[in-house]
């Protein structure tokens, strides 16, 4: 993690003339702006075209998620949940139902895992897709936007195949996924599994997608004003980031070659082969970088997982009413906005005793005080936008 | 019957009167042409559709229908604005545009006001609409207006200097300063300006587009930062007015460009008497080739930032403008 | 993924060997359970443990910092079946970002005066989640630089995640308690939980 020091910001160093007294004028950034992603409010001192002190204000989409969490039952808290962090609906409820699943100490079967795993990967190419679309938005260019939101359409399309939903998929149960039922009393006891063609649909759509993302990289990386507008902007030292939590494509945008699929054991990522990339200056081209590349390791992936998926139930038994045993565990999971973790702890009754949400954007935007000291307000809008947040999953 | 016409418009008030219609209608017309254009060129570019509704299929009425919806909305003036200065500024982007207007040869004979010093009342009278921005900024009693009318500020002025320096080459080569001398100089040469003056015509075009504060200039308006920037306030006909004078100003600027550089009215090979009709549409045609890339950049580039824009000015175009004018003024000289 | 394995006497856990070089370290004890290390420190500790986790066992990634609220009787959801030590546990979570271990801290505070130091100067991260604790549960933190709520408005009253704090729709309508599923309305029973092919009883 050496650090070239050329690249390491240092605090503002705003000179104001002597002869021209200027005064500060304190500017309102949101919340209700086109940049802030959501509900965010920057209160920032500026001085003509520089800020210099900006502090974020958050909770105005605050919904309590930990407090309902408490008088909810398992499944019920698994429609809570996939609302945090919206853009990538499905990776929200992974770990929270294997927290659980280690609770109860019950094995998932093999198809349900690699099922999980398609969708969660699909989840991190809708997420990476949306900032692909946002980030040149925010910087001026319109047109990225209407190439990649039309790709991940056909993601979206295949979530709501297999799950019912876009964004809000429901999709996992506690010992494995959902099997589909049939329609009417005749066939009610008749489970289905994935929807016919689905395989096959997914193959075609990856290939669509890494088509599409080769094209939004040939508009964006050659481009000098883009360049011009983010390479330098907003470094991120790998030890800073590290100390605020930052977490997941910020953080290996930094040079921090972390990637908890490689470490942590929610989903059988250890049978893929797969890359994890990683910047070399932690500025916002190499956010940028890091989410592009991570979305051609994502199809990498799902294409391997189609290839490979087992047969076989796709639940475990579990009893009709769900009461988790005792026990505290956390479990961590590298959604495609950075670390999500559930601190789970259970009495033995039908809900949890206490759920600690710990979102990636919270501390991915905790940052912002830091790295906002003295930058030009232009800037403020790049760097918020490479740090890809989502005011869902800041606020909870 | 066409010698009834020819008395009446030899009268000098008739005539004025006849010219001023056709340039007040001029100006909503071509706005509105270049306003669809850039919907569906916009929308050809980004995998959509455009305007599909409004008059049929191809959505042509869809500016007409917007200009009716923008006059019947609400005039909204903020309570804390300064009303009068907030009223003009919009008045005074649209009367600089017009202005550009009557020194445009669309024909042989075909100018409005053929004055002595064209290209020195064009640049002039376009630099009026910077003090029309600077106003919509400050009266606007918004923070964001007023850091964009800022950010127009220092753009606009910033990028006079090399929209100026540019011409002065064209002019050296035409040993004249009217608009009609210098296509003239053209024809009588044989070739269009351009061929030579390609470094005064680039810089020319890139600081016509800062001047129209377009995308990749588009700091004042930066949509994504400050909201609309200067425009935050306005709505209903005034922002209209803003609106057209963007669409109308592409135009003029361009037929500016076309006339100083690319031969204006005049094409290679067309006996004089077609060109008398021909020169308008051939002017025209050139104007929406150059219309058509500055779209084309619109919808291609993202913004650039005020310090990277002004070090632009100053530090490339600038230089290289000067750089132009001594060249072409040593070649001038050496060789006649 | 693989189940843990049950934590028999003969069967050494892979993760004991670094929860005991951490709780050595810091002097506090270590726990394993679920595949998760926690490590229990006095109040006193606190700082001195996470400071000594960053700089001397590598473990430089802030994750989370929060609270449980341990109390017998609660007006929220069900009251913990056995008997608990009425207390705060603040609990922060540190990673490595290497070979992903991480380890929870953990310090039990008392309910009626719930201070402690806080650990803004060793992971300027905690400063966030320390206002969300303060807020959540009235938990003190000394030597924060700017203790004021993250979420709720200035003149929110109370502090919502204590278990001693109602929800309003819990008044309308008292939480149902241990008991079976409720049926579906105008349904049966069969269809409310996740289907299996036999369906055991609970």
């Amino acid at each position: 993690m050496v650090l070239d020091q050329d690249l390491v910001r240092h605090l503002s160093e705003t000179s104001v003339s002597v002869e021209l007294e200027t005064e500060d004028m304190t500017l309102n950034i949101g919340p209700q702006h086109p940049s802030t992603h959501g509900v965010l409010r920057l209160v920032a001192r500026v001085d003509g075209e520089r800020a210099f002190d900006v502090q974020p204000v958050i909770g105005y989409m605050h919904r309590g998620y930990e407090k309902l969490a408490e008088v909810r039952s398992y499944p019920q808290i698994t429609t809570l949940v996939n609302r945090i962090d919206w853009v990538s609906g499905y990776a929200n409820e992974v770990p929270f139902i294997v927290a659980a699943e280690k609770l109860l100490e019950i094995e998932v079967p093999e198809r349900a895992q690699y099922i999980r795993l398609i969708l969660t990967e699909m989840a991190r190419i809708s997420s990476h897709l949306v900032f692909m679309a946002s980030y040149p938005l925010e910087l001026g260019a319109p047109t990225p936007l209407f190439f990649a939101l039309r790709e991940r359409e056909r993601v979206l399309d295949l979530l709501e195949g297999v799950t019912g939903g876009r964004f809000h998929p429901n999709f996992n149960r506690i010992g494995g996924v959902k099997p589909a039922y049939g329609s009417g009393s005749s066939t009610r006891k008749v489970i289905q599994d994935l929807p016919a063609g689905f395989l096959a649909e997914t193959r075609d759509a990856m290939d669509k997608v890494t088509v599409a993302v080769d094209e939004i990289n040939s508009l964006v990386a050659g481009n000098e004003i883009i360049l011009a507008r983010t390479k330098g902007v907003g470094v991120l030292p790998p030890e800073v980031a590290a100390s605020y939590g930052v977490s997941g494509p910020n953080l290996r945008a930094s040079g921090v070659g972390f990637d908890l699929r490689k470490v942590e054991d929610y989903l059988p990522y250890h049978l893929f082969d797969f890359e994890v990339p990683v910047g070399e200056n932690g500025d916002c081209w190499d956010r940028w970088h890091v989410r592009l590349l991570e979305i051609r390791q994502s199809v990498r992936i799902i294409q391997q997982a189609i290839d490979g998926i087992p047969s076989g139930p796709l639940q475990a038994k579990v009893p009709k009413v769900i009461k988790v045993p005792k026990g505290e565990t956390y479990v961590r999971a590298e959604n495609p906005k950075g670390e999500m973790g559930y601190y789970l702890v259970s009495n033995g009754a039908q809900g949890p005793y206490r759920l600690k949400i710990r979102s990636a954007s919270f501390s991915n935007i905790s940052i912002l005080p830091w790295i906002l000291e003295g930058v030009l307000i232009p800037d403020i809008i790049a760097i918020m936008g490479s740090l890809d947040f989502v005011l869902g999953d800041v606020d909870r | 019957m066409t010698s009834f016409l020819t008395d009446l418009f030899s009268n000098f008030w008739v005539s004025l009167a006849g010219k001023l219609l056709i340039v007040a209608l001029m100006i909503p017309l071509v706005g509105m042409v270049i306003g669809f254009a850039e919907m569906k060129l916009s929308a050809k570019m980004q995998a959509r559709v455009g305007p599909y509704f409004a008059g049929g299929r191809w959505g042509w009425a869809q500016l007409i229908a917007d200009g009716v919806k923008f006059f019947q909305k609400e005039d909204l003036i903020p309570a804390e604005a300064d009303r009068p200065v907030f009223k003009l500024a919009p008045v005074l982007v649209l009367v600089s545009t017009v202005a550009l207007l009557v020194v445009i040869p669309f024909g042989p004979d075909l100018i409005f006001r053929d004055l002595s010093v064209g290209v020195f009342f064009a640049l002039a009278i376009s630099s009026l609409s910077t003090i029309g921005i600077l106003m919509a900024g400050w009266s606007s009693a918004n923070k964001y207006s007023l850091m964009g009318g800022l950010r127009a500020a220092g753009q606009l002025i910033a990028y006079e200097l090399p929209l100026v320096l540019a011409v002065v080459g064209a002019v050296i080569l035409a040993e004249t300063m009217s608009m009609a001398g210098i296509v003239e100089a053209q024809v009588s040469a044989g070739y269009p300006f351009v061929i030579f003056q390609f470094v005064g015509f680039a810089v020319f075009m890139i600081a016509a587009l800062a001047e129209l504060t377009r995308i990749p200039f588009d700091m004042p308006i930066a949509e994504s930062e400050l909201v609309m920037g200067y425009l935050t306030e306005y709505s209903g006909f005034r922002f209209l007015f803003f609106f057209l004078a963007e669409f109308a100003n592409m135009f003029t600027l361009s037929a500016i460009a076309v006339t100083l550089f690319l031969g204006g009215w005049w094409l290679p090979g067309i006996p004089d008497d077609v060109l008398a009709y021909a020169g308008p549409l051939i002017l025209v045609a050139k104007t929406f080739l150059l219309v058509f890339i500055m779209i084309w950049f619109r919808w291609t580039f993202p913004r650039f930032r005020e310090d990277q824009l002004q070090s632009l000015a100053w530090k490339v175009l600038v230089p290289l403008a000067l750089a132009n004018i001594a060249i072409t003024a040593v070649f001038k000289v050496v060789l006649g | 993924m693989t189940s843990s394995p049950s934590e028999t006497e003969t069967t050494v856990h892979p993760l004991q060997e670094f929860a005991d070089a951490v709780a050595g370290a810091v002097g506090g004890e270590a726990k394993i359970a679920f595949d998760t290390v926690k490590v229990r420190v006095a109040p006193e500790q606190w700082v001195s443990a996470l400071t000594t986790a960053r700089d001397e066992l590598g473990l430089v990634f802030f994750s989370f910092l929060s609270a449980v609220d341990w109390s017998a009787e609660v007006e929220v959801g069900d009251p913990p079946g056995d008997e608990v030590e009425e207390r705060f546990e603040l609990l922060a979570a540190v990673g490595d970002l290497g070979a992903g271990r991480r380890v929870i801290f953990t310090t039990d505070l008392a309910k009626d005066s719930p201070v402690i130091p806080s650990v803004v100067d060793v992971f300027p991260g905690a400063n966030w989640h320390e206002r969300e604790a303060h807020e959540m549960f009235g938990i003190e933190f000394v030597g924060h630089p700017n203790l004021a709520n993250l979420y709720l408005p200035d003149s929110f009253m109370g502090n919502p995640l204590r278990k001693s704090y109602p929800l309003l729709s819990r008044e309308v309508k008292p939480w149902p308690g241990n008991v079976d599923v409720e049926p579906m309305p105008g349904g049966d029973e069969e269809t409310t939980e996740g289907p299996s092919e036999e369906n055991p009883e609970a």
